[in-house]
Protein backbone atom coordinates (compact mmCIF):
# COMPACT_ATOMS: atom_id res chain seq x y z
CA UNK A 1 0.00 0.00 0.00
CA UNK A 2 1.55 3.35 -1.06
CA UNK A 3 0.49 6.47 0.82
CA UNK A 4 0.90 10.17 0.09
CA UNK A 5 1.86 12.79 2.67
CA UNK A 6 -0.43 15.60 3.79
CA UNK A 7 0.83 19.08 2.86
CA UNK A 8 0.49 22.16 5.06
CA UNK A 9 0.60 25.57 3.38
CA UNK A 10 3.78 27.61 3.72
CA UNK A 11 1.98 30.10 5.97
CA UNK A 12 0.68 27.38 8.32
CA UNK A 13 4.11 25.80 8.79
CA UNK A 14 5.81 29.15 9.32
CA UNK A 15 3.14 30.10 11.88
CA UNK A 16 3.59 26.79 13.74
CA UNK A 17 7.38 27.20 13.81
CA UNK A 18 7.07 30.84 14.89
CA UNK A 19 4.63 29.86 17.65
CA UNK A 20 6.94 27.06 18.86
CA UNK A 21 10.27 28.88 18.80
CA UNK A 22 8.77 32.29 19.67
CA UNK A 23 6.87 30.79 22.61
CA UNK A 24 9.96 28.93 23.82
CA UNK A 25 12.05 32.09 23.57
CA UNK A 26 9.46 34.07 25.57
CA UNK A 27 9.50 31.34 28.24
CA UNK A 28 13.22 31.80 28.75
CA UNK A 29 12.64 35.49 29.50
CA UNK A 30 10.93 34.34 32.71
CA UNK A 31 14.24 32.99 34.08
CA UNK A 32 16.71 35.32 32.37
CA UNK A 33 19.24 37.12 34.54
CA UNK A 34 21.22 40.11 33.34
CA UNK A 35 24.39 38.58 34.76
CA UNK A 36 24.68 34.80 34.49
CA UNK A 37 27.37 32.97 36.45
CA UNK A 38 29.41 30.19 34.85
CA UNK A 39 27.99 27.63 37.30
CA UNK A 40 24.43 28.63 36.43
CA UNK A 41 25.23 28.64 32.70
CA UNK A 42 26.73 25.11 32.82
CA UNK A 43 24.93 23.22 35.61
CA UNK A 44 22.28 25.57 37.08
CA UNK A 45 24.18 25.73 40.40
CA UNK A 46 23.80 21.96 41.04
CA UNK A 47 20.36 22.23 42.63
CA UNK A 48 17.75 21.30 40.01
CA UNK A 49 14.69 19.58 41.54
CA UNK A 50 13.44 16.14 40.55
CA UNK A 51 10.61 17.40 38.29
CA UNK A 52 12.71 19.63 36.07
CA UNK A 53 15.70 17.26 36.13
CA UNK A 54 13.74 14.16 35.11
CA UNK A 55 11.81 16.02 32.42
CA UNK A 56 15.03 17.49 31.08
CA UNK A 57 16.76 14.09 31.11
CA UNK A 58 13.82 12.50 29.27
CA UNK A 59 13.45 15.31 26.74
CA UNK A 60 17.17 15.33 26.04
CA UNK A 61 17.39 11.58 25.51
CA UNK A 62 14.43 11.62 23.11
CA UNK A 63 15.57 13.02 19.80
CA UNK A 64 13.92 12.94 16.42
CA UNK A 65 15.81 9.74 15.60
CA UNK A 66 14.18 8.00 18.57
CA UNK A 67 10.75 7.98 16.94
CA UNK A 68 11.91 7.18 13.46
CA UNK A 69 14.35 4.47 14.55
CA UNK A 70 11.88 2.85 16.96
CA UNK A 71 9.23 2.79 14.22
CA UNK A 72 11.81 1.41 11.76
CA UNK A 73 12.62 -1.31 14.29
CA UNK A 74 8.91 -2.15 14.69
CA UNK A 75 8.44 -2.19 10.92
CA UNK A 76 11.52 -4.35 10.30
CA UNK A 77 11.42 -6.82 13.19
CA UNK A 78 7.71 -6.93 14.10
CA UNK A 79 6.23 -7.12 17.59
CA UNK A 80 9.56 -7.19 19.45
CA UNK A 81 11.12 -4.42 17.36
CA UNK A 82 10.01 -1.35 19.38
CA UNK A 83 11.11 -3.09 22.60
CA UNK A 84 14.56 -3.80 21.19
CA UNK A 85 14.99 -0.11 20.45
CA UNK A 86 13.24 1.62 23.36
CA UNK A 87 13.98 -0.72 26.24
CA UNK A 88 17.74 -0.65 25.85
CA UNK A 89 17.70 3.09 25.24
CA UNK A 90 15.80 3.50 28.51
CA UNK A 91 18.28 1.31 30.36
CA UNK A 92 21.07 3.62 29.23
CA UNK A 93 19.54 6.23 31.53
CA UNK A 94 18.98 3.80 34.39
CA UNK A 95 22.44 2.24 34.48
CA UNK A 96 24.30 5.53 34.70
CA UNK A 97 22.88 6.69 38.02
CA UNK A 98 24.91 4.44 40.39
CA UNK A 99 28.06 5.64 38.64
CA UNK A 100 26.67 9.16 38.63
CA UNK A 101 26.34 9.08 42.40
CA UNK A 102 30.04 8.16 42.55
CA UNK A 103 30.94 11.04 40.17
CA UNK A 104 29.02 13.50 42.36
CA UNK A 105 30.65 12.18 45.52
CA UNK A 106 34.14 12.57 44.07
CA UNK A 107 33.55 15.93 42.37
CA UNK A 108 30.46 17.70 43.74
CA UNK A 109 31.37 20.95 41.97
CA UNK A 110 32.10 19.47 38.52
CA UNK A 111 30.51 20.72 35.32
CA UNK A 112 31.76 17.97 33.02
CA UNK A 113 32.98 14.42 33.50
CA UNK A 114 36.16 15.58 31.78
CA UNK A 115 37.00 17.83 34.73
CA UNK A 116 36.84 14.83 37.05
CA UNK A 117 39.05 12.81 34.71
CA UNK A 118 41.46 15.77 34.45
CA UNK A 119 41.81 15.81 38.24
CA UNK A 120 42.26 12.03 38.24
CA UNK A 121 44.66 11.66 35.32
CA UNK A 122 45.56 14.92 33.53
CA UNK A 123 44.98 16.44 30.13
CA UNK A 124 45.32 13.56 27.66
CA UNK A 125 42.61 11.41 29.28
CA UNK A 126 40.40 14.43 29.80
CA UNK A 127 40.74 15.53 26.19
CA UNK A 128 39.89 12.04 24.90
CA UNK A 129 36.64 12.30 26.81
CA UNK A 130 36.07 15.87 25.63
CA UNK A 131 36.74 15.02 21.98
CA UNK A 132 34.36 12.04 22.09
CA UNK A 133 31.70 14.29 23.58
CA UNK A 134 32.24 17.01 21.00
CA UNK A 135 31.94 14.40 18.25
CA UNK A 136 28.78 12.92 19.74
CA UNK A 137 27.05 16.23 20.33
CA UNK A 138 28.00 17.59 16.90
CA UNK A 139 26.58 14.48 15.22
CA UNK A 140 23.48 14.81 17.37
CA UNK A 141 23.05 18.45 16.37
CA UNK A 142 23.43 17.54 12.72
CA UNK A 143 20.91 14.69 12.96
CA UNK A 144 18.35 16.86 14.73
CA UNK A 145 18.66 19.73 12.27
CA UNK A 146 18.44 17.20 9.42
CA UNK A 147 15.25 15.81 10.92
CA UNK A 148 13.79 19.33 11.10
CA UNK A 149 14.64 19.96 7.45
CA UNK A 150 13.21 16.61 6.38
CA UNK A 151 9.97 17.15 8.33
CA UNK A 152 9.41 20.66 6.96
CA UNK A 153 10.18 19.59 3.39
CA UNK A 154 7.85 16.56 3.40
CA UNK A 155 4.90 18.28 5.10
CA UNK A 156 5.07 21.68 3.36
CA UNK A 157 6.26 23.38 0.17
CA UNK A 158 9.22 24.83 2.12
CA UNK A 159 12.70 23.54 1.29
CA UNK A 160 14.84 21.22 3.41
CA UNK A 161 17.37 24.01 3.98
CA UNK A 162 14.66 26.34 5.27
CA UNK A 163 13.66 23.80 7.92
CA UNK A 164 17.29 23.28 8.94
CA UNK A 165 17.91 27.03 9.24
CA UNK A 166 14.74 27.74 11.24
CA UNK A 167 15.45 24.91 13.70
CA UNK A 168 19.11 25.94 14.07
CA UNK A 169 18.46 29.60 14.72
CA UNK A 170 15.33 28.87 16.78
CA UNK A 171 17.23 26.62 19.21
CA UNK A 172 20.21 28.98 19.37
CA UNK A 173 17.96 31.99 20.11
CA UNK A 174 16.40 30.58 23.27
CA UNK A 175 19.53 28.79 24.58
CA UNK A 176 22.12 31.48 23.89
CA UNK A 177 21.81 33.73 26.95
CA UNK A 178 20.98 31.47 29.91
CA UNK A 179 22.58 28.24 28.60
CA UNK A 180 21.79 25.14 30.65
CA UNK A 181 19.17 26.96 32.75
CA UNK A 182 17.20 27.80 29.62
CA UNK A 183 17.59 24.25 28.26
CA UNK A 184 16.30 22.64 31.46
CA UNK A 185 13.39 25.06 31.85
CA UNK A 186 12.21 24.74 28.25
CA UNK A 187 12.76 20.96 28.29
CA UNK A 188 9.98 20.67 30.86
CA UNK A 189 7.46 22.54 28.70
CA UNK A 190 8.59 20.72 25.55
CA UNK A 191 8.33 17.34 27.28
CA UNK A 192 4.84 18.02 28.62
CA UNK A 193 3.70 18.86 25.07
CA UNK A 194 5.55 15.85 23.67
CA UNK A 195 4.05 13.41 26.19
CA UNK A 196 0.53 14.80 25.88
CA UNK A 197 0.68 14.48 22.09
CA UNK A 198 2.15 10.95 22.27
CA UNK A 199 -0.65 9.90 24.64
CA UNK A 200 -3.22 11.02 22.05
CA UNK A 201 -1.51 10.03 18.80
CA UNK A 202 -0.73 6.34 19.54
CA UNK A 203 -4.35 5.25 20.25
CA UNK A 204 -5.57 7.56 17.46
CA UNK A 205 -3.39 5.78 14.90
CA UNK A 206 -4.38 2.32 16.21
CA UNK A 207 -8.10 3.00 15.84
CA UNK A 208 -7.80 5.02 12.62
CA UNK A 209 -6.09 2.02 11.02
CA UNK A 210 -9.02 -0.26 11.75
CA UNK A 211 -8.55 -0.97 15.45
CA UNK A 212 -7.01 -3.93 17.30
CA UNK A 213 -8.92 -6.58 15.30
CA UNK A 214 -7.57 -5.31 11.98
CA UNK A 215 -4.08 -5.15 13.50
CA UNK A 216 -4.22 -8.77 14.72
CA UNK A 217 -5.53 -9.91 11.33
CA UNK A 218 -2.62 -8.14 9.66
CA UNK A 219 -0.14 -9.79 12.04
CA UNK A 220 -1.04 -13.21 10.65
CA UNK A 221 0.51 -12.23 7.32
CA UNK A 222 3.92 -11.55 8.88
CA UNK A 223 6.87 -13.93 9.16
CA UNK A 224 7.14 -16.10 12.27
CA UNK A 225 10.15 -14.04 13.42
CA UNK A 226 8.11 -10.83 13.11
CA UNK A 227 5.26 -12.37 15.10
CA UNK A 228 7.55 -13.51 17.91
CA UNK A 229 8.39 -11.53 21.04
CA UNK A 230 11.63 -13.52 21.18
CA UNK A 231 12.91 -12.88 17.67
CA UNK A 232 16.55 -13.92 17.42
CA UNK A 233 17.10 -11.65 14.41
CA UNK A 234 15.66 -8.64 16.24
CA UNK A 235 17.91 -9.32 19.22
CA UNK A 236 21.10 -9.84 17.27
CA UNK A 237 20.65 -7.05 14.74
CA UNK A 238 18.89 -4.40 16.85
CA UNK A 239 18.71 -5.27 20.55
CA UNK A 240 22.17 -6.65 21.27
CA UNK A 241 24.21 -3.78 19.76
CA UNK A 242 22.05 -1.37 21.77
CA UNK A 243 22.24 -3.47 24.93
CA UNK A 244 26.02 -3.50 24.83
CA UNK A 245 26.05 0.22 24.04
CA UNK A 246 23.99 0.99 27.17
CA UNK A 247 26.95 2.05 29.30
CA UNK A 248 28.83 3.56 26.36
CA UNK A 249 26.08 6.05 25.54
CA UNK A 250 25.58 6.96 29.18
CA UNK A 251 29.25 7.40 30.08
CA UNK A 252 30.28 9.05 26.84
CA UNK A 253 27.57 11.68 26.70
CA UNK A 254 28.05 15.09 28.30
CA UNK A 255 24.30 15.80 28.03
CA UNK A 256 23.79 13.06 30.65
CA UNK A 257 26.73 13.91 32.89
CA UNK A 258 25.73 17.59 32.81
CA UNK A 259 22.36 16.62 34.32
CA UNK A 260 24.08 14.30 36.79
CA UNK A 261 26.07 17.28 38.03
CA UNK A 262 23.07 19.63 37.92
CA UNK A 263 20.39 17.70 39.79
CA UNK A 264 20.11 18.08 43.56
CA UNK A 265 22.33 15.18 44.73
CA UNK A 266 19.54 13.77 46.94
CA UNK A 267 17.40 13.25 43.82
CA UNK A 268 19.83 11.55 41.42
CA UNK A 269 18.24 8.11 41.78
CA UNK A 270 14.58 9.15 41.51
CA UNK A 271 15.37 11.50 38.62
CA UNK A 272 17.00 8.81 36.54
CA UNK A 273 14.35 6.16 37.32
CA UNK A 274 11.59 8.59 36.27
CA UNK A 275 13.45 9.47 33.08
CA UNK A 276 13.96 5.76 32.32
CA UNK A 277 10.22 5.11 32.54
CA UNK A 278 9.35 8.26 30.58
CA UNK A 279 11.78 7.56 27.77
CA UNK A 280 10.80 3.90 27.48
CA UNK A 281 7.07 4.59 27.42
CA UNK A 282 7.23 7.35 24.80
CA UNK A 283 9.73 5.74 22.44
CA UNK A 284 8.35 2.20 22.56
CA UNK A 285 4.83 3.64 22.20
CA UNK A 286 5.73 5.64 19.09
CA UNK A 287 7.66 2.63 17.77
CA UNK A 288 4.31 0.82 17.73
CA UNK A 289 3.33 3.03 14.77
CA UNK A 290 5.99 1.18 12.73
CA UNK A 291 4.51 -2.14 13.83
CA UNK A 292 1.00 -0.96 12.88
CA UNK A 293 2.34 0.11 9.47
CA UNK A 294 3.89 -3.34 8.98
CA UNK A 295 0.66 -5.07 9.93
CA UNK A 296 -1.31 -2.86 7.50
CA UNK A 297 1.11 -3.63 4.63
CA UNK A 298 2.23 -0.02 4.19
CA UNK A 299 5.31 0.54 2.01
CA UNK A 300 7.63 3.34 3.19
CA UNK A 301 7.73 6.27 0.79
CA UNK A 302 10.85 6.20 -1.44
CA UNK A 303 11.85 3.01 0.44
CA UNK A 304 12.96 5.15 3.39
CA UNK A 305 11.63 3.82 6.72
CA UNK A 306 12.23 7.24 8.31
CA UNK A 307 9.13 8.31 6.35
CA UNK A 308 6.91 5.72 8.07
CA UNK A 309 5.59 7.79 10.98
CA UNK A 310 4.95 10.98 8.94
CA UNK A 311 3.30 8.80 6.28
CA UNK A 312 0.97 6.98 8.70
CA UNK A 313 0.08 10.13 10.66
CA UNK A 314 -0.58 12.21 7.56
CA UNK A 315 -2.70 9.52 5.91
CA UNK A 316 -4.85 8.32 8.78
CA UNK A 317 -5.21 11.34 11.07
CA UNK A 318 -6.87 14.74 10.78
CA UNK A 319 -4.89 17.91 9.93
CA UNK A 320 -5.04 18.98 13.59
CA UNK A 321 -3.42 15.71 14.67
CA UNK A 322 -0.82 16.09 11.92
CA UNK A 323 -0.06 19.57 13.28
CA UNK A 324 0.33 18.07 16.78
CA UNK A 325 2.69 15.44 15.36
CA UNK A 326 4.67 18.23 13.69
CA UNK A 327 5.06 19.99 17.05
CA UNK A 328 5.96 16.67 18.72
CA UNK A 329 8.89 16.11 16.36
CA UNK A 330 10.05 19.74 16.44
CA UNK A 331 9.84 19.67 20.26
CA UNK A 332 11.82 16.45 20.56
CA UNK A 333 14.60 17.52 18.22
CA UNK A 334 14.83 21.01 19.73
CA UNK A 335 15.07 19.74 23.32
CA UNK A 336 17.97 17.50 22.31
CA UNK A 337 19.64 20.15 20.17
CA UNK A 338 19.56 22.73 23.00
CA UNK A 339 21.15 20.14 25.32
CA UNK A 340 23.86 19.48 22.74
CA UNK A 341 24.60 23.21 22.52
CA UNK A 342 24.88 23.36 26.31
CA UNK A 343 27.07 20.23 26.39
CA UNK A 344 29.41 21.60 23.73
CA UNK A 345 29.67 25.00 25.40
CA UNK A 346 30.40 23.39 28.81
CA UNK A 347 33.14 21.20 27.30
CA UNK A 348 34.84 24.15 25.60
CA UNK A 349 34.37 26.38 28.68
CA UNK A 350 35.52 23.91 31.35
CA UNK A 351 37.59 21.21 29.64
CA UNK A 352 39.35 23.30 27.02
CA UNK A 353 39.47 26.86 28.39
CA UNK A 354 39.19 26.31 32.16
CA UNK A 355 41.53 23.35 32.54
CA UNK A 356 43.92 23.55 29.60
CA UNK A 357 44.18 27.20 28.48
CA UNK A 358 43.55 29.18 31.68
CA UNK A 359 45.09 26.37 33.80
CA UNK A 360 42.38 26.48 36.50
CA UNK A 361 42.51 30.27 36.76
CA UNK A 362 39.94 31.43 34.20
CA UNK A 363 38.21 34.77 33.89
CA UNK A 364 34.48 33.94 34.46
CA UNK A 365 33.33 36.70 32.07
CA UNK A 366 35.59 35.44 29.30
CA UNK A 367 34.49 31.91 30.07
CA UNK A 368 30.82 32.83 29.54
CA UNK A 369 31.71 34.59 26.30
CA UNK A 370 33.54 31.46 25.12
CA UNK A 371 30.47 29.37 25.98
CA UNK A 372 28.16 31.59 23.96
CA UNK A 373 30.53 31.81 20.99
CA UNK A 374 30.79 27.99 21.08
CA UNK A 375 27.01 27.80 20.77
CA UNK A 376 27.07 30.01 17.68
CA UNK A 377 29.88 28.03 16.06
CA UNK A 378 28.26 24.68 16.93
CA UNK A 379 24.95 25.80 15.42
CA UNK A 380 26.69 26.85 12.21
CA UNK A 381 28.57 23.55 12.03
CA UNK A 382 25.35 21.60 12.69
CA UNK A 383 23.51 23.50 9.97
CA UNK A 384 26.30 23.00 7.43
CA UNK A 385 26.72 19.29 8.23
CA UNK A 386 22.96 18.74 8.10
CA UNK A 387 23.15 18.82 4.32
CA UNK A 388 24.88 15.39 4.42
CA UNK A 389 22.13 12.78 4.70
CA UNK A 390 23.21 9.76 6.85
CA UNK A 391 21.29 6.70 7.96
CA UNK A 392 20.17 7.52 11.50
CA UNK A 393 20.03 3.99 12.89
CA UNK A 394 23.48 2.97 11.63
CA UNK A 395 24.98 6.18 13.00
CA UNK A 396 23.52 5.60 16.45
CA UNK A 397 25.13 2.18 16.68
CA UNK A 398 28.43 3.54 15.36
CA UNK A 399 28.66 6.38 17.89
CA UNK A 400 27.68 4.01 20.69
CA UNK A 401 30.48 1.66 19.77
CA UNK A 402 32.92 4.56 19.59
CA UNK A 403 32.09 5.50 23.16
CA UNK A 404 32.48 1.85 24.18
CA UNK A 405 36.24 2.27 24.19
CA UNK A 406 35.97 4.82 27.00
CA UNK A 407 33.60 2.99 29.36
CA UNK A 408 35.95 0.72 31.30
CA UNK A 409 38.81 3.25 31.65
CA UNK A 410 36.40 5.91 32.99
CA UNK A 411 34.62 3.63 35.46
CA UNK A 412 37.85 1.97 36.59
CA UNK A 413 39.43 5.39 37.08
CA UNK A 414 36.80 6.48 39.61
CA UNK A 415 36.88 3.25 41.66
CA UNK A 416 40.40 1.81 41.30
CA UNK A 417 43.37 3.81 42.55
CA UNK A 418 45.89 1.87 40.39
CA UNK A 419 44.66 3.16 37.00
CA UNK A 420 47.18 5.52 35.38
CA UNK A 421 46.91 8.23 32.76
CA UNK A 422 48.98 6.14 30.33
CA UNK A 423 46.74 3.11 30.90
CA UNK A 424 43.65 5.23 30.24
CA UNK A 425 45.01 6.88 27.11
CA UNK A 426 46.59 3.85 25.45
CA UNK A 427 43.64 1.60 26.21
CA UNK A 428 41.30 3.97 24.37
CA UNK A 429 43.67 4.49 21.42
CA UNK A 430 44.31 0.75 20.91
CA UNK A 431 40.62 -0.09 21.39
CA UNK A 432 39.66 2.46 18.73
CA UNK A 433 42.15 0.98 16.26
CA UNK A 434 40.87 -2.56 16.86
CA UNK A 435 37.26 -1.34 16.68
CA UNK A 436 37.90 0.23 13.26
CA UNK A 437 39.60 -2.96 11.99
CA UNK A 438 36.44 -4.93 12.76
CA UNK A 439 33.74 -2.35 12.09
CA UNK A 440 35.03 -1.47 8.63
CA UNK A 441 36.33 -5.01 7.95
CA UNK A 442 39.81 -3.71 7.19
CA UNK A 443 41.12 -7.25 7.77
CA UNK A 444 39.46 -10.51 6.66
CA UNK A 445 37.25 -11.75 9.52
CA UNK A 446 37.88 -15.43 8.85
CA UNK A 447 39.81 -18.29 10.43
CA UNK A 448 42.07 -17.56 13.39
CA UNK A 449 41.56 -13.77 13.12
CA UNK A 450 37.81 -14.19 13.47
CA UNK A 451 38.24 -16.54 16.44
CA UNK A 452 40.58 -13.98 18.05
CA UNK A 453 38.05 -11.16 17.76
CA UNK A 454 35.24 -13.43 18.96
CA UNK A 455 37.34 -14.17 22.04
CA UNK A 456 38.02 -10.45 22.63
CA UNK A 457 34.30 -9.74 22.10
CA UNK A 458 33.42 -12.29 24.77
CA UNK A 459 35.64 -10.41 27.19
CA UNK A 460 33.86 -7.23 26.10
CA UNK A 461 30.47 -8.84 26.83
CA UNK A 462 31.75 -9.99 30.21
CA UNK A 463 32.91 -6.45 31.03
CA UNK A 464 29.55 -4.90 30.10
CA UNK A 465 27.50 -7.42 32.11
CA UNK A 466 29.98 -7.24 34.97
CA UNK A 467 29.91 -3.43 35.13
CA UNK A 468 26.11 -3.38 35.01
CA UNK A 469 25.90 -5.89 37.87
CA UNK A 470 28.64 -4.03 39.76
CA UNK A 471 26.62 -0.79 39.50
CA UNK A 472 23.72 -2.22 41.47
CA UNK A 473 25.07 -5.29 43.29
CA UNK A 474 28.68 -4.49 44.20
CA UNK A 475 32.10 -5.80 43.24
CA UNK A 476 31.73 -9.50 44.19
CA UNK A 477 28.52 -10.12 42.28
CA UNK A 478 29.86 -7.93 39.47
CA UNK A 479 32.85 -10.26 39.04
CA UNK A 480 30.65 -13.37 39.23
CA UNK A 481 28.28 -11.99 36.59
CA UNK A 482 31.27 -11.07 34.40
CA UNK A 483 32.76 -14.58 34.60
CA UNK A 484 29.45 -16.30 33.85
CA UNK A 485 28.72 -13.89 30.98
CA UNK A 486 32.23 -14.31 29.57
CA UNK A 487 32.10 -18.12 29.59
CA UNK A 488 28.58 -18.19 28.12
CA UNK A 489 29.59 -15.65 25.49
CA UNK A 490 32.66 -17.66 24.44
CA UNK A 491 30.47 -20.74 24.01
CA UNK A 492 27.80 -18.98 21.95
CA UNK A 493 29.85 -16.52 19.89
CA UNK A 494 32.63 -18.84 18.63
CA UNK A 495 32.31 -19.29 14.85
CA UNK A 496 29.14 -17.18 14.91
CA UNK A 497 29.65 -13.53 15.92
CA UNK A 498 31.84 -12.83 12.86
CA UNK A 499 28.62 -12.51 10.82
CA UNK A 500 27.47 -9.58 13.02
CA UNK A 501 30.33 -7.11 12.60
CA UNK A 502 28.54 -4.11 14.18
CA UNK A 503 28.02 -6.03 17.40
CA UNK A 504 31.48 -7.61 17.31
CA UNK A 505 33.14 -4.22 16.75
CA UNK A 506 31.34 -2.70 19.74
CA UNK A 507 32.31 -5.58 22.00
CA UNK A 508 35.88 -5.51 20.71
CA UNK A 509 36.16 -1.88 21.83
CA UNK A 510 34.99 -2.83 25.33
CA UNK A 511 37.23 -5.89 25.52
CA UNK A 512 40.44 -4.33 24.20
CA UNK A 513 40.19 -1.19 26.34
CA UNK A 514 39.58 -3.32 29.44
CA UNK A 515 42.52 -5.65 28.79
CA UNK A 516 44.98 -2.85 27.97
CA UNK A 517 43.83 -0.60 30.83
CA UNK A 518 43.97 -3.45 33.38
CA UNK A 519 47.35 -4.84 32.30
CA UNK A 520 49.04 -1.42 32.12
CA UNK A 521 47.61 -0.39 35.50
CA UNK A 522 48.74 -3.60 37.18
CA UNK A 523 52.24 -3.24 35.70
CA UNK A 524 52.54 0.39 36.76
CA UNK A 525 54.81 1.26 39.68
CA UNK A 526 53.17 4.69 40.13
CA UNK A 527 51.90 5.50 43.65
CA UNK A 528 48.23 4.80 44.33
CA UNK A 529 45.89 7.71 43.71
CA UNK A 530 44.19 9.57 46.57
CA UNK A 531 40.56 10.16 45.47
CA UNK A 532 40.10 12.93 48.07
CA UNK A 533 42.22 15.26 45.93
CA UNK A 534 39.59 15.36 43.16
CA UNK A 535 37.09 17.50 45.06
CA UNK A 536 39.87 19.94 45.97
CA UNK A 537 40.86 20.38 42.34
CA UNK A 538 37.39 20.51 40.74
CA UNK A 539 35.84 23.76 41.96
CA UNK A 540 33.46 26.51 40.89
CA UNK A 541 35.02 28.99 38.43
CA UNK A 542 32.96 31.87 39.81
CA UNK A 543 34.77 31.84 43.16
CA UNK A 544 38.25 32.08 41.66
CA UNK B 1 -13.28 -9.96 22.90
CA UNK B 2 -10.80 -12.46 21.50
CA UNK B 3 -7.91 -13.01 23.96
CA UNK B 4 -5.31 -12.37 21.27
CA UNK B 5 -6.94 -9.07 20.30
CA UNK B 6 -7.19 -8.07 23.98
CA UNK B 7 -3.52 -8.92 24.52
CA UNK B 8 -2.28 -6.87 21.57
CA UNK B 9 -4.58 -3.97 22.47
CA UNK B 10 -2.98 -3.96 25.91
CA UNK B 11 0.51 -4.32 24.42
CA UNK B 12 0.07 -1.23 22.23
CA UNK B 13 -1.93 0.96 24.60
CA UNK B 14 0.09 0.28 27.77
CA UNK B 15 2.80 2.65 26.52
CA UNK B 16 0.64 5.77 26.18
CA UNK B 17 -0.93 4.85 29.55
CA UNK B 18 2.52 4.67 31.16
CA UNK B 19 3.45 7.93 29.45
CA UNK B 20 0.38 9.56 31.01
CA UNK B 21 1.41 8.29 34.45
CA UNK B 22 4.94 9.65 34.14
CA UNK B 23 3.58 12.95 32.79
CA UNK B 24 1.37 13.28 35.86
CA UNK B 25 4.28 12.46 38.20
CA UNK B 26 6.63 14.98 36.54
CA UNK B 27 4.03 17.76 36.59
CA UNK B 28 3.33 17.12 40.28
CA UNK B 29 7.05 17.15 41.06
CA UNK B 30 7.57 20.44 39.21
CA UNK B 31 4.57 21.96 41.00
CA UNK B 32 6.20 21.01 44.33
CA UNK B 33 9.53 22.45 43.14
CA UNK B 34 7.78 25.73 42.28
CA UNK B 35 6.16 25.93 45.72
CA UNK B 36 9.47 25.10 47.41
CA UNK B 37 11.32 27.75 45.39
CA UNK B 38 8.70 30.38 46.27
CA UNK B 39 8.89 29.43 49.95
CA UNK B 40 12.68 29.81 49.95
CA UNK B 41 12.53 32.93 47.76
CA UNK B 42 14.78 31.32 45.14
CA UNK B 43 14.47 30.82 41.39
CA UNK B 44 13.08 27.52 40.07
CA UNK B 45 16.18 26.97 37.96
Amino acid sequence: MDLELYQFSTTTVLLMLAAFYGGTYLLTLLIRKKKESTDAFMVANERIGIGLASSSMTATWIWAASFYAAATSGYTYGVSGPLHYGLWGALMILFIYPFGQRFRKLAPKAHTLGELIHARHGSSSQLILAISNVLGSTISLMVNFTAAGALVSVLSPLSFQTGVLIAGFGVLAYTFWSGFRAAVFTDFVQLVALMAIAVVIIPAVLFAMGGPSAFVTGLEGLTLEQQSFFSKTAFLEQGAPFFFAVLAYAIGNQTISQRLFAVDKEHIKSTFITATLGYGAIVIGLGMIGLLALSAGIQPMDGDTNNLIPQVVSTYLSPIMIALFFILVIGSLSSTADSDLCALSAIIMADVYGKNIAKDNPDPKRMLLIGRVTMIVATMVGIIFASFALDILVMLVFVGALWGAIVFPVIASVFWDKVTNAAFTWSVVIAMIMFCLVRFELIPLTGAIAYFFEFISSIGAAVVIGLMAFAFLGIRLGVIFAIVAGVASMYYTADFLRDYTVLMASLTAFGVSTIVCTVMSLMSKAPRFDFRTISEEVQSYDNQ
Amino acid sequence: MDMKVAFYTFYILMWPALTLGVLFYICRAVWRDVKEAKKNNKGLV
